[in-house]
């Protein structure tokens, strides 16, 4: 076993002990379907806010209602599958404090991978559940004239809606290698972020365009997709090519992040005993 | 080639100077902590070869417990250089945890809510180990260490020797060439320190695993160690067999006389620097001696003209009082 | 005492600056956020049109005095007195010879006030500074929304306790948590205003005394009811939340003594 672990094999691994800790889980039953059903809950608001607000009104920005909860759907979703696969993200911080986080570098997987899998919910399945439920709706409000691109650009879409979105939560940890201070202002990057995504860009001022589009790309998620799957033109009067830099920057952001979060390894302290 | 290779290893840590508020904290992020820094490990250098079963000792804040997280790549080191079984650690860090195990002991390994078993499973698919090699070394260290009777036990409900012992046996699941363990034996009572020390002791004889051990109970040394490693203040003080530490340095042995009746007074003026009566307690009598100036029956040649002797012991010099005794500088450091 | 009680935990607040500035950093890019979404409802509107009786200046006003009042106000995650029972130092409390219930009413309104000032004033100035808001009328809607204030701090503060001692009999709080996030969030009318719901939802919510919490003091300031109506509507609330925490206060604390703390 002298080989570098490959990262096929670091996901096996990373899949297989997410396995072993559900069935954990799943030995509570009822409290385990109680976790799910109260996250549904708990993220109930979003939608009742979104019929509530086309109960008054007819249009949002020009858009409809199936067309935003197209949005909603999409970041719903993305969010929610992110958060899920980065559960143990959250305790990150509180393991740096502790010197626990000790522990995620003495195993032979990725410190992130290893962090990231430290923990294991589906508790988030409740949201990312009620984000089909939305999409589905949407869908059935919206006409989408279906194509190979089309097809081809969902998944490309989710993955990246994913992706950013478990970026997004690997940076607070990132900052707690350096400091426990005002760590929670990047809530309004993840939390606002997937709001903001909720809702067509350009309906947005413009420094708000240029935080969620170019540093945080969140806008780049749903907004293009939507639009290129609606055929809508882009009242930001931005070419239809934009749907490709969605991949593109969240990977250039994935990058940046992933090197920040080595930045941070090597700067972890450990604590004194 | 040694397996484990340290070099001029230095780690300083930034002293914290308390900085306040959000502007503080994004300054502290921008320009890093600059109140000065601490060195826990100054210029550290050893080698250790395969098989060898070696004491890192030092008093509390020595820099044991930082020379061990640099050399398994928890943390990164100012300066210097360390290859362990031919890696770098900070750099190679997820291809050495295959090849070493660690054992905190103040912290587990193990997952508080699983039980001991289940931990175990999942360490398993961690380190890839095969099945089958899973099930001979989980039956080893049930069989040596009694793991039995709390497999299935959840671990946040263990005592801490049992968790120990769990902890032991996790962190050699995946056959490690080298087991770090870092006060392993702390706060432990003498049946679970013994079931522990006669583990290590097959371990290294029957697979040669090489053993770094940081300890503060110098039982554990004397059983354990044929060589130590003693710093303070980050420094490496001496660095060689403990047979030899105590012989050199540990100044005096000592032969405890048993008169049939009381001595002669005069007894307490017995001797001239190669020996000194230390101690006259009834018919007990002490007596410090050099045995590079005399040998112990000359010792008791000469004890015998103060009266009739019944009984007599001689005492090795204990390990605590030397290394004691190097703390306090009344020893000369280094060789 | 319980006056020196409020004044050490209004003190108390003005340590944590760097939480401070970064809430004030959230609660602002919310703001900016909620408000433009909720000016894109208004698009296809003439100026000046209220929808269920907003105009989008007053949906913007509502938008940014319910983000400065969430941190003094408190909408979600209070769960103090909850880990004092796990820390076990409840006990020492409810033996204490003092009121159970003002002790903490009386720090939770010194923090309340304490945070008025640093994240409720701040907020709102950001908010006028990149919107532009409606202000109270007059000096006596002025002085009656600073009145009212208050009344939502400790409406939400009886709702909090409440929960709170439900917790004597879960001891986990999770489950009660996300009922609390709806019951605040929604029944304040934090999420949208109350007016804006379907008709049986809004019926329902204005019957309900959480409106007291953000509807009632928003309304008084955009001038949507009038000074008496609005603080004697609060007052009347406050005054039974407050007798329910006392009689759930009761039942708790012979729970407490029964299992001998
Ligand atoms: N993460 C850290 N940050 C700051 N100082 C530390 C840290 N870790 C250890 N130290 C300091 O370095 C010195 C050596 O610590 P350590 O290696 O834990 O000592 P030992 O294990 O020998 O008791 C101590 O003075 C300790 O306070
Ligand atoms: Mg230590």
């Amino acid at each position: 076993m002298d080989k570098p672990i490959t990262l096929r094999e670091e996901l096996g691994i990373a899949w297989k002990i997410a396995g072993i800790r559900l069935r954990g889980q799943m030995a509570y039953r009822t409290s385990f379907w109680l976790q799910i059903f109260g996250n549904f809950f708990t993220n109930f608001a979003e939608v009742l806010a979104l019929f509530a607000m086309f109960y008054q009104f007819d249009t949002l920005g020009g858009w409809t209602l199936g067309e935003v909860a197209l949005l909603h759907g999409i970041s719903m979703i993305a969010f929610s599958l992110g958060d899920l696969l980065t559960v143990g993200m959250d305790s990150v911080a509180p393991q740096i404090r502790s010197g626990d986080f000790d522990r995620v570098l003495t195993r032979p997987l990725g410190s992130w991978m290893n962090a990231a899998t430290s923990e294991f919910s589906l508790r988030h399945l409740g949201q990312a559940l009620q984000g089909v439920l939305v999409l589905g709706f949407a869908l059935t409000q919206v006409e989408i004239a279906w194509s190979i691109d089309k097809a081809l650009l969902v998944p490309v879409m989710f993955i990246s809606g994913i992706a950013l979105f478990m970026a997004l939560f690997t940076i607070e940890a990132i900052f707690s290698f350096w400091t426990v201070n005002g760590v929670e202002a990047i809530n309004a990057f993840t939390y606002g972020g997937s709001d903001l995504a909720q809702f067509p860009m350009h309906i947005f001022g413009r420094s708000l365009r240029f935080i969620f589009f170019w540093i945080v790309p969140v806008g780049f998620i749903t907004y293009y997709p939507a639009l290129y799957l609606l055929e809508k033109p882009d009242p930001l009067g931005m070419p239809d090519w934009f749907v490709l830099l969605g991949p593109v920057i969240t990977t250039i952001f994935c990058a940046v992040v992933s090197w920040g979060w080595n930045q941070g390894i090597r700067h972890y302290r450990s604590t004194g005993s | 080639m040694p397996i484990i290779d340290v070099h001029r290893l230095e780690k300083t840590f930034p002293i914290k100077k308390h900085r306040t508020g959000a502007m503080g904290s994004i300054a502290s992020l921008i320009r890093g902590d600059n109140g000065g820094e601490f060195t826990a490990v100054n210029n550290v250098s050893f080698k250790i070869e395969r098989g060898e079963m070696v004491g890192y000792i030092g008093p509390n804040g020595a820099g044991k417990s930082t020379t061990i997280k640099m050399l398994t790549g928890i943390l990164v080191p100012t300066s210097g250089e360390a290859t362990i079984a031919g890696l770098v650690p900070w750099e190679k860090r997820k291809q050495l945890a295959q090849k070493i195990g660690v054992v905190f002991g103040q912290r587990t390994q193990l997952w508080w809510d699983l039980a001991l078993i289940e931990s175990l499973e999942l360490l398993r698919h961690l380190y890839r180990v095969p099945e089958e090699r899973f099930r001979e070394n989980l039956a080893t260290a049930t069989d040596l260490l009694g793991l039995g009777e709390f497999l299935h036990t959840p671990v946040r409900q263990l005592s801490l020797g049992q968790r120990m012992r769990g902890d032991l046996a996790a962190a050699l699941l995946h056959d490690p060439e080298i087991l770090y363990l870092d006060e392993p034996t702390i706060g432990l009572d003498i049946v679970a320190k013994e079931a522990i020390r006669e583990f290590l002791i097959t371990l290294n004889r029957d697979r040669q695993t090489t053993v770094l051990l940081t300890t503060h109970d110098l039982d554990d040394i004397e059983r354990l160690c044929p060589r130590i490693i003693v710093i303070d203040h980050g420094e490496v003080m001496y660095d060689g067999q403990l047979a030899s530490l105590k012989s050199r340095w540990g100044g005096r042995r000592q032969l405890i006389i048993d008169y049939a009746g009381d001595p002669d007074a005069a007894i307490a003026s017995m001797g001239n620097g190669d020996m000194a009566v230390t101690e006259v307690d009834g018919p007990r009598v002490t007596i410090a001696f050099d045995r590079d100036e005399i040998s112990a029956p000359d010792v008791l040649t000469r004890a015998s003209a103060f009266g009739e002797i019944r009984d007599m012991s001689i005492q090795e010099p204990e390990i605590e009082d030397v290394i004691r005794r190097m703390y306090d500088g009344s020893i000369p450091a280094g060789m | 005492m319980y006056l020196e009680l409020a004044k050490r935990s209004f003190q108390q607040q003005f340590a944590y600056r760097a939480a401070t500035l970064a809430g004030l950093f959230t609660n602002s890019v919310f703001g900016v956020m909620l408000s433009s979404v909720y000016l894109a409802l208004y698009w296809d509107k003439a100026d000046g049109v209220s929808v269920a009786g907003f105009t989008a200046q007053q949906t913007v006003t509502y938008t940014w005095l319910g983000q400065a009042l969430i941190m003094p106000v408190v909408f979600w995650g209070w769960w103090l007195i909850v880990d004092t029972i796990r820390t076990g130092t409840v006990v020492m409390d409810l033996l204490k010879p003092m009121d159970f219930f003002r002790f903490w009413l009386s720090r939770d309104l010194g923090r309340a006030a304490a945070q008025v000032i640093t994240r409720g004033v701040p907020t709102l100035l950001i908010g006028a500074l990149l919107f532009d808001l409606v202000w109270p009328e007059s000096w006596q809607r002025w002085a009656a929304f600073l009145i009212s204030v208050p009344f939502a701090v400790t409406v939400s503060f009886c709702l909090r306790f409440m929960m709170n001692l439900w917790g004597f009999w879960l001891l986990d709080h999770r489950g009660i948590s996300s009922i609390m996030l709806v019951v605040s969030g929604v029944f304040s009318g934090h999420l949208l205003p109350i007016a804006w719901y379907p008709a049986p939802i809004r019926d329902l919510l204005n019957v309900l005394p959480f409106r007291s919490m953000l509807m009632t003091p928003v309304e008084i300031w955009l001038g949507q009811i009038s000074i008496v109506h609005g603080l004697s509507l609060q007052l009347f609330w406050t005054t039974v939340m407050i007798g329910a925490s006392y009689a759930l206060l009761q039942v708790a604390e012979r729970k407490v003594v029964v299992q001998g703390g």
